[in-house]
């Protein structure tokens, strides 16, 4: 055991000698990879081995279906956000008023509560009686058991990681650049459109990518407001207590392996855009 | 012209208080003071970015309240530079043509003159972040330069370059204020880069405008021991006026008495100051003009660069600045007697309110 510590330790990386305490960190904090790893291994290996199966499943027209309902949704959340969310988030990093705190402690809300009693608030907001959901129910636009009612339990939870991501980006452009832009004869919102929102560009998408992530996981605030038309949390849990593990597990992997891609696509793209550097 | 009537703005942490001050056509303008004075806001509320909270910014007679920066035709260069890291070098100068819709074609022309200008020609192509500090710093002020601007502001636009880049540009900037015949304001701490390029400056402290005047005035004659402490001297004392003669005050501290030009009165207490460089010092004593003639002995050598700065024990301590050279062939060491001289025009008085209780102001002190 002893000779296994002093090969690894002795083991050169790249830039030099092993830190030992880096390793020690490392061996602890694999403790916590191990859990994501072994849940996924997991599922994987029980899939892989009733092949057949699982494509069936992947091309189930419900399951596909509910896939792109979830990942539109979220996306439509996400645009929702790059709309009204990155105006706000300019505001947030621009001023210091005392009302910055309020605001930003009430975009936080979503955070700290439970998605059910999220759920909660935004059904008694959207629903055919609620205070937003009554004029529009009138106008013909529903939001229960509606794509409508997905798309603003998503927007709800997803709200602070966009927020946050983009207040964060505008914050590290220095206010300097904006003033030379001004100078130079860019008004402020030609500064804004010119200067801060293609050097924030970077945090813009982190920020995108967070919202719809987190989006496109939501369960317990969409079923509130929608359990119909199913997203595919919905899906696996209506499978889980129908079909049960089998049956559930499977629909769960196409949207690991759906989600995976996705994302590896995504963080291949944030990788080349908004850097400015071209010596890296 | 540039006029600051009264002019009161608190931003932050940062405070300007009832700031007045004039700054003609032509004038190469510094703004000096410690950090955190308020420099760089009087700047910014010339470019148009802040608005006073009371009186008023008149450019050339005009109120200048109303008028939004992008309106005002003032280019502006800040220490860090500022360039858009999004840009290429080009397109980074060719910002503030594109904002006015001046035709491409002259744009292309103008971009093309101030890089050959500039002899940045061959970055035209790159991002602003590969370039060095010298590079950026030409970047920006051929970007700034561009739009033809009628007054230039530059927040210490030298201190992030190294001493050969920074001689190069103090000659640069020297040439760009007299070809353009453009009004220059420059925020600064160091009080060579005000003397090598300044024509009036002002100095500001706390928020406040304390003097204003040439830059050759402000720099022999500070109003205040903190002004000059500010501006590196090295000797700055107090003491009482006890007599007059032939227009000449006889100043005493510490049991010296010097010989002062001074407008005091006999009983008055003051501060004054000495320039280091003012200071003679001889091996032995010699007939000369200057009236204050002292012997005394070499406590401390501090060699720095071609430069050494003596101080000498002369009943108070008295520092003296000598070329390197000078202080070798004198054979100066420390516990050697020798004299030191001034003139009486050498010695600044400054007013009695100013007198602190500070002796001698040690300048390794503050290093």
């Amino acid at each position: 055991m002893k000779n296994l510590w002093e090969f690894w330790i002795s083991r050169k990386s790249r830039t030099g000698v092993w830190d030992q305490c880096l390793v020690a960190f490392a061996i602890i904090g694999g403790i916590l990879v191990m859990l994501p790893l072994l849940a996924l291994a997991n599922i994987t290996i029980g899939q892989l081995a009733d092949l057949p199966y699982f494509f069936e499943v992947a091309t189930d027209r419900k399951v596909i279906g509910s896939i792109v309902l979830t990942f539109s949704a979220g996306l439509n959340a996400v645009l929702i956000l790059l709309i009204l969310g990155t105006p706000l988030s300019y505001v947030l990093a621009r001023t210091q008023s005392r009302f910055n705190q309020a605001v930003e402690s009430l975009i936080d809300i979503p955070l700290v509560l439970p998605h059910t009693v999220a759920g909660l608030m935004v059904y008694i907001l959207f629903m055919q009686r609620g205070l937003i959901g009554a004029p529009l129910a009138g106008m013909g636009f529903f939001f229960e058991d509606a794509y409508p009612g997905i798309v603003v339990a998503m927007l709800f939870v997803a709200m602070p990681f966009y927020i946050n991501s983009v207040k964060e980006g505008f914050q590290k452009v220095p206010v300097h650049m904006e003033n030379v832009a001004r100078t130079l004869g860019a008004t402020r919102f030609q500064a804004f459109c010119l200067v801060v929102l293609p050097s924030s560009v970077r945090h813009i998408l982190n920020g995108s990518i967070l919202a719809w992530g987190r989006a496109i996981s939501e369960f317990a605030a969409v079923i509130m407001i929608a359990y119909y038309p199913m997203i595919i949390s919905t899906l696996i849990y209506y499978r889980f207590t129908t079909g049960g593990i089998k049956e559930s597990t499977a629909v769960a992997f196409v949207m690991i392996v759906a989600c995976l891609v996705v994302f590896l696509v995504l963080r291949t793209i944030t990788r080349f855009v908004g850097r400015y550097d071209d010596r890296v | 012209m540039i006029e600051f009537e009264d002019v009161s703005l608190t931003l932050g942490d940062f405070s300007l208080h009832q700031v007045s001050l004039e700054i003609h056509d032509g004038d190469y303008y510094v703004i000096m003071g410690p950090s955190g004075a308020g420099k760089t806001i009087i700047l910014e509320t010339i470019a148009g970015l802040h608005v006073p909270e009371s009186g008023r910014v008149l450019l050339d007679g005009k109120d200048m309240r109303s008028i939004p920066p992008e309106n005002r035709n003032i280019g502006l260069v800040y220490q860090d530079y500022s360039l858009f890291p999004h840009m290429k070098v080009e397109k980074n100068i060719a910002f503030g043509m594109r904002m006015r819709k001046i035709p491409q074609a002259d744009i292309e022309k103008q971009v093309r003159s101030l890089m050959k200008r500039f002899g940045i020609a061959h970055l035209a192509q790159r991002s602003p972040l590969t370039l060095s500090g010298g590079e950026q710093q030409r970047v920006a002020i051929a970007r700034a330069l561009a739009i033809e601007p009628g007054v230039l502001l530059l927040d210490e636009p030298l201190s992030a370059l190294d001493p050969m880049t920074r001689e190069f540009f103090v000659e640069e900037l020297r040439t760009i204020h007299r070809e353009h015949a453009l009004t220059i304001v420059q925020v600064t701490h160091s009080t060579s880069e005000a003397r090598e390029l300044g024509t009036r400056m002002a100095m500001i402290m706390d928020g406040k405008l304390v003097q204003e005047d040439r830059v050759e005035h402000v720099l022999r004659s500070p109003g205040t021991t903190r002004i000059a402490r500010f501006i590196g001297y090295e000797n700055i004392f107090d003491g009482v006026v006890r007599s007059i003669e032939d227009g000449l005050s006889r100043v005493e501290t510490d049991g010296v008495s010097v010989w002062a030009v001074s407008s005091a009165s006999i009983g008055q207490r003051v501060a004054f100051c000495i320039g280091a460089d003012e200071i003679s010092l001889y091996n032995e004593v010699v007939d000369g003009s200057a009236l204050n003639v002292f012997p005394g002995t070499i406590t401390k050598i501090v060699i720095s660069g071609a430069l050494a700065l003596i101080t000498i024990d002369i009943g108070i301590m008295i520092s003296a600045v000598l070329t390197r050279r000078s202080a070798t062939e004198m054979e100066i060491e420390a516990g050697a007697k020798v004299f030191i001289s001034f003139k009486a025009s050498a010695v600044h008085v400054m007013d009695e309110d100013e007198v602190t209780p500070m002796k001698h102001h040690d300048p390794m002190a503050t290093t």
